[in-house]
């Protein structure tokens, strides 16, 4: 199990360097791997920009009930997490949403849709607070650098933030600010650096 | 295309131009069990609420080639052989409806919930039903789910 | 003829009140309507009348249908949308039938039987207005059956007995459906004489609801389901922009849409017809078309329009002088009340399944009003009324939004279009964008009070949009009357013994605003009992007192009125004294000349109002089905809650909000009350409206709670501490 974990981090390593180059190409002050003198770096920035867009934050509550839309109010009928967070036993997240975005209705999908952990909260939080809490494993479901790296780049309910589909009046939601790939290349990067987290 | 499921215990078939379109309208249109209302279309009031698998889902925002193989109940397979259901006993009991448009879509989440809270508090209720009842007939149905409740376990 | 309309009040009002639905214009136009002091006579017999039914009562046979299988059927040509007329006729007729209801299948009437009642249903008035009729039908039909059963069995009739359902004679008896078999020619005779109500059987009784099983089982009954073989699926291309026109539409995506079979096109609507709903809505999304809208609009005009002093103004009441004019020495208060826009949101979306074949056509259809529809449908196809059939189904929900229905009209014309029946349903969007909402309010009510807390007048100027007006139901009355007595409804005070002066400005509005559950009197209510509790505050009264102190007995429903508030104020155990974190709040109303009275419990929990408890004292006259009307009262009360504390439309860029469930936001189960405790009191020998009046305390009720907790009057609806 933990070489075939190692092995994805290998492979996707790889293909994240070589998504990097081609994001990068063009892109002439972009420095791999730089690090500023408090410890910020490009690729952080890039992926904490993602990571506190609504499209992250909406599913990682600071309380019980979802946040919903762009303008990422409390998601409507007081929807609650219940004790696994998949929702109430008189509704399921599963009762509205399923495996993919439903165009019909309005109602975004994707595999184990679902909220974080209220221990996983990021809502209200700074980034370096995310940060440090994301890799701190008392408080992040004791995921290893590798585990936070397969969630923040191949869970396909994180990813789903680029494939958000349309609400119920067909006006397709806000993606984040990076796109997916240079996203992905980020993350990598910033945890091959050694997952540094800077100051503020 | 061509979905196959087990609806109300009968294995039956619908017809389809995109899969992706709404598992309710195949069960209103398509196999004319029209008790499964449409109300929003955006699962926001629950007049839509079936069982997927044991678990509530509602159909309005359900595709319907997802429901390729699945157990399906609505409100007319809630019934088994003649019998109301508990919920539906209740409900009646208690003389719940009003309109009764929304009432199926609240029986069915109620059946739901009674599976993993056979004794739910007024609190219980309070959180888990969410539906939409435009007469707000929420005043007998909170009676009417206890009596369910009551009903279920002597049964037991 | 206008001395006779203020003296004799006894005969008057059913004389005049029977001209008053249809007609009325005709009738009564002349000089004299345009002088004041009738016009308010009116307004003052709108608030309380019940209207006599406006449909044939002269024949049984199109009402009570016995089969020879010994089935009686009911034809009501009053709908069943949740009121529960259903039963409560079923219960008048059983009466009379000497039948119990269980025996009694209740079907709504087409209008093609000849059983059409003129008004539709609503304003509460089904039961109330059928009371004497309806059993005397029953009667009538009782006596006919009674006079065969005679014949057959060869005796006289004065020598008939008659027990569980069968007349007897020497040893032989006969039940209604053999005395009804191979009759095909009734002689209706006089009217019997009715039972007197010590003998009443059914009446008064809470029997369960007769529609009660179908509704449990989820039985097939309502509009949207209704259809026909060979039928095909219509979406029609509706407005999202308001005080806008569409043009250069363009179909050529759409046309080649998987299922669709055709583009209809006519001179106020486009649509497309296809083999399935979801392909209809599919190909309508890919029509495209331009908007020319005359101007912008946001909410905040159109709070700008619905403001008192602008438009046009009809004094309602003047008891008093105006504030303003007294000469007296006192303090002036005064507050300012708004109430938003207001969606129906009932849960059955309009629509409507018509079959045109040959020249006829046939429409199954969730509608308020069979005649109207019918008529509208025969006048816009050109056809003559005999040749449209409407059949009512049961509604899901009604609530005064089916007392429009263009949409029989274009379903109608599409199956013409296609040679093929039709359903066409609005979608959940169209729904709150196209509704005919409730219109906005605005309220100025001024008080003045002297040094010794003596109460000198008090007046209620308000502004408000469309409710009658513009409706095909608008018998003339805008022009007569000048004051739409929709939106009047509940605006009138009643507290007579003060003097009192109430002013109406009526606004036009980019949208259609109509009937929505008790029309004017859900914000009425809120401004007027509002500002009564703050008159009792500022004088130092106990508010229930103050309004026991403020009704004379010179008004008709004055002492049923203070024993409802007395019987309210009793139940609840009112006090001023906040326990437990918990503040109590009352008010009262009349409408339709049935008193209701409120008392609710509330906390702030979480910076959120929190009803607990709401106490009713309710005096309709005879409840026909007690439980049926705590069902009402429940309904009003929950319903009310959600009006008053969460739901309002908003309007940017001429584009209404929300347009669905979850953002517009309303009372859930959670926001339910724990305990509503009921009071009925029965303060005449005769059954008024139900459905409505108990909706229009509770938002002041609400509202006066949270003063006497916070400290803070809230003065807007939907109520909020923000």
């Amino acid at each position: 199990m933990k070489s075939i974990n190692v092995l994805y981090v290998i492979i996707f390593l790889a293909i994240g360097i070589l998504s990097v180059s081609f994001a990068t190409q063009g892109n002439s002050y972009y420095a791999l791997g730089s690090l500023s003198s408090d410890g910020s770096s490009e690729s952080f920035d890039k992926m904490m920009s993602v990571l506190m867009h609504k499209r992250c934050v909406n599913c990682h509550p600071a309380g019980d009930i979802p946040l919903q839309g762009e303008d990422s109010h409390l998601h409507n009928f007081n929807i609650s997490r219940g004790k696994d967070d998949h929702g109430l036993s008189g509704y399921q997240c599963g009762t509205c949403h399923q495996k993919e975005n439903n165009n019909y209705s309005g109602v975004p999908g994707a595999p184990e849709w679902a909220l974080a952990p209220l221990e996983m909260a990021w809502e209200g939080k700074t980034r370096v607070e995310i940060a440090t809490q994301m890799m701190d494993p008392t408080r992040n479901g004791n995921r290893s650098h590798d585990e936070i790296l397969k969630h923040l780049t191949e869970h396909k309910l994180v990813l789903w933030a680029w494939d958000p589909g349309v609400d119920a009046e067909g006006t397709p939601r806000e993606k984040p600010p990076v796109p997916k790939m240079e996203y992905i290349a980020a993350v990598k990067q910033w945890i091959a650096d050694g997952a540094i987290i800077p100051e503020n | 295309m061509k979905i196959s499921f087990i609806i109300n215990g009968s294995t039956k078939s619908v017809e389809v131009s995109d899969g992706n379109a709404p598992l309710l309208w195949s069960i209103r249109d398509g196999l004319d069990l029209k008790g499964t209302k449409f109300g929003c279309g955006k699962a926001a009031c629950g007049a839509c609420t079936i069982h997927v698998d044991d678990m509530a889902v509602r159909s309005c925002s359900y595709p319907v080639k997802m429901a390729e193989g699945k157990k399906i109940t609505t409100i007319e397979g809630l019934s088994q052989e003649g019998n109301l259901h508990p919920v539906q006993q209740a409900w009646k009991e208690e003389v719940v409806p009003q309109c009764g448009y929304c009432q199926p879509g609240f029986m069915m989440a109620t059946a739901a919930m009674l599976k993993e809270i056979p004794n739910p508090t007024d609190q219980d209720i309070d959180d888990n039903i969410i539906n939409v009842c435009r007469c707000a007939t929420y005043y007998r149905m909170r009676k009417a789910i206890h009596r369910a409740a009551a009903i279920n376990s002597k049964n037991l | 003829m206008a001395s006779d309309l203020t003296k004799n009040k006894g005969l008057k009002r059913r004389k005049f009140l029977k001209y008053t639905g249809v007609g009325v214009g005709l009738m009564i136009g002349g000089v004299w309507l345009g002088r004041n002091p009738i016009r308010r006579k009116i307004f003052e017999l709108a608030e309380t009348m019940i209207a006599p039914y406006q449909g044939d009562v002269s024949d049984p046979l199109i009402w009570i249908q016995v089969t020879p299988e010994n089935q009686i059927i009911l034809h009501s040509s009053k709908v069943e949308m949740g009121q529960g007329s259903f039963t409560g006729l079923a219960q008048l007729a059983a009466e009379e039938l000497e039948v119990d209801v269980e025996k009694i299948k209740v079907v709504h009437a087409e209008t093609a039987s000849g059983n059409i009642d003129g008004m539709g249903t609503g304003g509460s008035m089904s039961v109330a207005t059928l009371w004497k009729p309806l059993r005397e039908m029953a009667a009538t039909m009782r006596l006919m059956l009674a006079k065969k059963a005679a014949e057959k069995l060869e005796v006289s009739i004065d020598d008939l007995a008659f027990a569980n359902g069968v007349f007897s004679a020497k040893n032989r008896g006969i039940t209604y459906g053999e005395i009804v078999d191979g009759v095909t020619d009734w002689e209706i005779p006089e009217t019997p004489v009715l039972k007197k109500r010590s003998r009443f059987k059914h009446i008064g009784k809470p029997i369960v609801r007769v529609d009660l099983y179908d509704k449990v089982i989820g039985a097939p009954i309502f509009g949207i389901d209704a259809s026909y073989s060979d039928m095909l699926f219509a979406s029609v291309v509706r407005s999202r922009l308001v005080d806008a026109t569409m043009s250069n539409y363009d179909t050529s995506v759409a046309e080649n849409m998987p299922g669709v079979i055709k583009i209809v096109k006519e001179d106020d609507f486009i649509s497309v017809i296809a083999k399935t709903q979801v392909e209809a809505d599919n190909a309508r999304h890919k029509i495209t078309f331009d908007y020319t809208t005359n101007r912008s609009w946001n909410i905040a005009d159109v709070e700008k329009e619905i403001t008192v002093g602008n438009g046009r103004k009809t004094i309602i009441q003047k008891e008093g002088k105006s504030i303003e004019e007294i000469d007296e020495d006192g303090d002036i208060i005064s507050l300012e009340f708004r109430s938003p826009i207001g969606a129906h949101a009932q849960m059955e979306p309009n629509g409507a399944v018509a079959n045109y074949k040959d020249g006829k056509v046939e429409i199954k259809i969730s509608t308020q009003v069979p005649k109207v529809t019918r008529d509208e449908v025969a006048s816009a196809l050109g056809l003559s009324k005999e040749d449209v059939n409407i059949v009512p189904t049961f509604l899901g929900g009604g609530f005064g939004r089916r007392l429009h229905t263009p949409n029989a009209i274009q379903a109608a014309k599409m199956s013409k279009a296609v040679g093929k029946p039709v359903k066409s349903f609005f979608d959940r969007k169209q729904e709150f964008q196209n509704d005919t909402f409730r219109p906005p309010t605005h309220h100025v009510m001024k008080a003045k009070i002297s040094k010794d807390k003596k109460i000198l007048g008090i007046e209620h100027q308000f502004a408000s949009g469309d409710t009658l007006f513009n409706s095909a139901l608008d018998p003339g009355v805008e022009q007569m009357m000048r004051a739409d007595i929709g939106s009047i409804r509940g605006g009138a005070i009643i507290y007579d013994l003060l003097p009192h002066r109430t002013t109406y400005y009526h606004v036009d509005l980019p949208f259609a605003t109509s009937f929505w559950r008790s029309l004017g009197l859900l914000a009425n209510a809120f401004a007027i009992e509002s500002f009564m509790d703050e008159i009792a505050i500022n004088t130092n009264q106990d508010p229930i007192q103050l309004r026991l102190n403020s009704i004379s007995n010179d008004n008709p429903y004055g002492e049923r009125a203070r024993k409802v508030i007395q019987a309210c104020a009793d139940k609840a155990k009112y006090t001023d004294q906040i326990s437990n974190g918990k503040a109590m709040g009352f008010a009262s109303t009349v409408d339709g000349g049935s008193p209701c009275a409120h008392v609710v419990e509330v906390s702030i929990e979480d910076d959120e109002i929190k009803v607990h408890k709401v106490t009713v004292a309710f005096d309709c006259g005879i409840a026909v089905n007690p439980d049926q009307v705590r069902a009402q009262i429940e309904g009003c009360v929950c319903m009310g809650i959600s009006a008053s504390m969460f739901e309002k439309m908003d309007l940017r860029d001429n584009k209404l909000y929300p347009i669905n469930y979850g953002a517009y936001k309303m009372a859930l189960m959670r926001h339910t009350p724990r305990e509503i405790d009921i009071v009925l009191l029965e303060g005449a020998d005769y059954p008024g409206p139900v459905g409505e009046p108990p909706m229009g305390p509770i938002g002041a009720a609400i509202g006066n709670a949270v003063r006497r907790l916070t400290g803070k009057r809230l003065t807007t609806l939907p109520l909020s501490l923000g």
